[in-house]
């Protein structure tokens, strides 16, 4: 068993949502900024975007959406704000996670940097999305204790849970990453809300219908710590 | 900002030849034939392998930026995090070297961990005269609440952070003892495992003793003194200027990283409080936060980043606190001038490695001669560190002599001066070529059930061509410093 602090504890729940959260908004953006090429349905793209993550539409176009949402440090909502708070919980957890796997926290935020004057937004922004994959991966292989790995784990999947519910993910991806957080819950040593877990159990086993109790269902994840 | 240069054309490293030459000045054993078959080595083998390791130089800092080697600095209140320039052409010790600077720095801390614990006890030294008790009692670093501790083993000095100089004459000065928090020895550790990477041939090539042993140490000293229970690294958080060396260590030693808030103090003994609520007993912490903020109880009372009650923890024997509390009174750059004095007293030997020549202006006599001579010295206020409080008389104007004469007259005790050791230059790559500039040693001596001397150290650089101050605070950089095993 670890050594872990509840500051400790509450960096790698943290860091775990919030490079997911960097993650799983890039990987949708990509797809947004596509339909964005085609100029008709730009606005609408953008606008239906901030609607699903509940953004508010502070931006004047899509052009200023597009620099602001992806690179402002004083958008909170920003993939680069995001990818900053990731860093910022990652920082002081370098004995738990060890210098190798926080690398690659580092890694992903100079690729963001590099990318701010890019032409080519996918493709140099892809490198994110390679390094947090590869930080993933090095958290399997490098780090030892289980209890840090299922801390960080129950943020990822309860901040996957909730963007895919926002992002109108199909229902079996929902029900998929809703069982791989219940499976992290129930391993970690942190309190947290059992009837809130039951109320969101029994809409997802609503299956496809889930979606009529949507509010609820965010609510109720929102309410589990 | 990554360097992006790559070195062309290299002048050889003159720092290094003399590192090597000096090898004959302290060891008798050491033939001229052989130091001439060492250079000839070096020129044959290291040159090449330096070379190789410029030629990597980009790829090394690039991986200094991803594995975070930083420092913290704090500028118009303001934090600020930068990467602590690296410069791969490496000071070269060759192992007679490094035997006569052990054996002197070995002698240098017994001798303080001597003093330490009679300052704290007996106070032989003051009763008989060989320090005046002004030293001591008027110095920042002495701490009345200290009296009568006595930390697990007598040991005061667990990591000490020894300054050096070499000079022109290839003969090594003490500058400064460092024992209340030096820091530094993260940035030589993590520069060789990634100089290793990037041009393994240097290191098959060349006999240079691995220095990534510095945890492995840290952690035995750690051990040594442990009162029972887990070790931590005790931070005061993020924002600390070291913050990266701090997290480093606890990695590769093991240790626990610990913030304030996470140590607790319960029937006398240290706890660190985990999330779901059990609790484990601290045998050792490698603090890394001053003296005055660490117990709000004791010093500081409004200290924030200190542990309520951890000073009645240690001073029961609870706990060992790596360093003690108080060892400032040995570092203080007045007491600095009768460290050799301190040798001779408690060990009854001659210091082996020499002060640099030093005046107190605390005695009429040598107040004198530093206000007649003033220009050409450099003078040093005692309660400064990390390179601040530093004064070369040359660089003053002729008003503003005379304005630091009064000063000195009026508060004595406050400064001393010491002759300008024309030290020698390291040479550093700028841009396509490589540069002079001056360097110090920082080398590291632990104590916990021996004193040993890391085969390694900080060497510091001014990136400035007219300065002397190599401090990361006041701009400079970093080498890696090796240690040759034959």
């Amino acid at each position: 068993m670890g050594i872990i602090s509840l500051e400790k504890s509450d960096h790698l729940f943290w860091l775990g949502r919030y490079a997911e959260r960097v993650f799983t908004t890039l990987d949708s953006f990509f797809r947004y900024f596509d339909r964005m090429l085609d100029m008709d349905d730009a606005e609408v793209a953008y606008q239906s975007f901030c609607k699903e993550l509940s953004i508010p539409n502070s931006y004047k176009d899509q052009e200023d959406f597009i620099h602001k949402y992806l690179f402002s440090q004083n958008d909170p909502n920003s993939v680069y704000s995001n990818m900053l708070r990731a860093f910022d919980n990652a920082v002081v957890l370098r004995d738990e996670l060890s210098s190798k796997t926080l690398s690659y926290i580092q890694l992903a935020l100079d690729s963001i940097e590099r990318a701010e004057d890019s032409q080519a937004l996918v493709y140099d922004l892809q490198p994110v999305l390679d390094d947090l994959f590869a930080f993933w991966g090095c958290l399997d292989d490098n780090v030892e204790d289980e209890e840090c790995r299922n801390i960080i784990k129950c943020g990822k999947y309860l901040e996957r849970l909730d963007l895919y519910m926002r992002l109108g993910y199909p229902y079996r991806s929902i029900e998929k990453e809703y069982n791989k957080f219940l499976n992290r819950l129930h391993k970690i040593r942190i309190g947290y809300n059992l009837s809130e877990v039951d109320k969101l159990s029994e809409i997802i086993n609503l299956g496809d219908d889930w979606r009529s109790r949507y509010q609820e269902a965010l609510l109720a994840l929102c309410n589990i710590f | 900002m990554y360097i992006t240069n790559k070195v062309k054309a290299l002048r050889f490293i003159p720092g290094v030849f003399f590192c090597i030459a000096n090898a004959s000045l302290h060891d008798a054993e050491s033939s001229r034939e052989e130091v001439y078959s060492m250079l000839s080595i070096y020129k044959r083998g290291c040159g090449r392998s330096m070379r190789e390791l410029v030629e990597h130089m980009e790829g090394i800092n690039r991986l200094m930026a991803r594995y975070g080697v930083k420092f913290g600095i704090y500028k118009h209140n303001e934090f600020h995090e930068q990467l602590f320039p690296f410069d791969p052409l490496a000071r070269v010790i060759t192992a007679a070297e490094f035997a006569f600077l052990e054996r002197g720095l070995t002698q240098r801390v017994k001798a303080l961990n001597c003093f330490l614990a009679d300052i704290y006890g007996e106070k032989k030294i003051v009763k008989d005269g060989v320090i005046p008790e002004d030293f001591i009692f008027s110095s920042k670093g002495y701490l009345p609440q200290c009296e009568g501790i006595k930390p697990p083993k007598n040991i005061f000095s667990h990591i000490a952070g020894i300054d050096l100089v070499q000079a022109k004459d290839r003969e090594w000065y003490i500058l400064e003892d460092n024992l209340r928090i030096p820091s530094g020895a993260s940035y030589p550790m993590i520069a060789r495992e990634l100089t290793r990477q990037a041009s393994p041939r240097t290191f098959t090539a060349n006999h240079i003793v691995d220095n990534r042993n510095y945890a492995a140490m840290l952690k035995e000293v750690m051990d040594a003194v442990n009162t029972g229970g887990i070790n931590v690294v005790l931070t005061p958080g993020r924002y600390n200027a070291a913050f990266f060396e701090h997290s480093y260590l606890a990695e590769r030693s093991g240790a626990i990283l610990a913030m304030p808030q996470d140590l607790f103090v319960e029937d006398n003994r240290l706890y660190y409080r985990q999330y779901h609520g059990r609790q484990l007993q601290v045998g050792t912490v490698y603090r890394r936060i001053s003296d005055e903020y660490l117990d709000p109880l004791c010093f500081e009372p409004d200290s924030l980043i200190g542990v309520p009650g951890i000073m009645d923890v240690y001073r029961s024997g609870n706990v060992a606190l790596v360093n003690a509390p108080g060892n400032g009174v040995a570092d203080d750059k007045g007491v600095y001038y009768f460290v050799p004095h301190m040798v001779k007293y408690y060990l009854g030997e001659e210091a082996i490695l020499k002060n640099a020549p030093t005046y107190l202006a605390f005695y009429e006599k040598d107040r004198n001669f530093i206000l007649e001579h003033l220009e050409r010295l450099v003078v040093k206020d005692v309660s400064e560190a990390g390179g601040y409080g530093v004064v070369f008389g040359s660089e003053l104007t002729k008003e503003k002599l005379e304005d630091l004469k009064k000063v000195i007259c009026r508060e004595p005790r406050r400064f001393i001066a010491q002759e300008v050791i024309d030290f020698i230059d390291l040479d550093i790559v700028e841009g396509d070529t490589a540069v002079p500039r001056k360097a110090d040693l920082r080398a590291f001596v632990l104590t916990g059930d021996t004193t040993r001397v890391w085969a390694s150290g900080l060497t510091r650089f001014s990136r400035n061509p007219d300065s002397f101050v190599v401090n990361s605070s006041q701009g400079g950089g970093f080498k890696d410093t090796w240690v040759l095993s034959r």
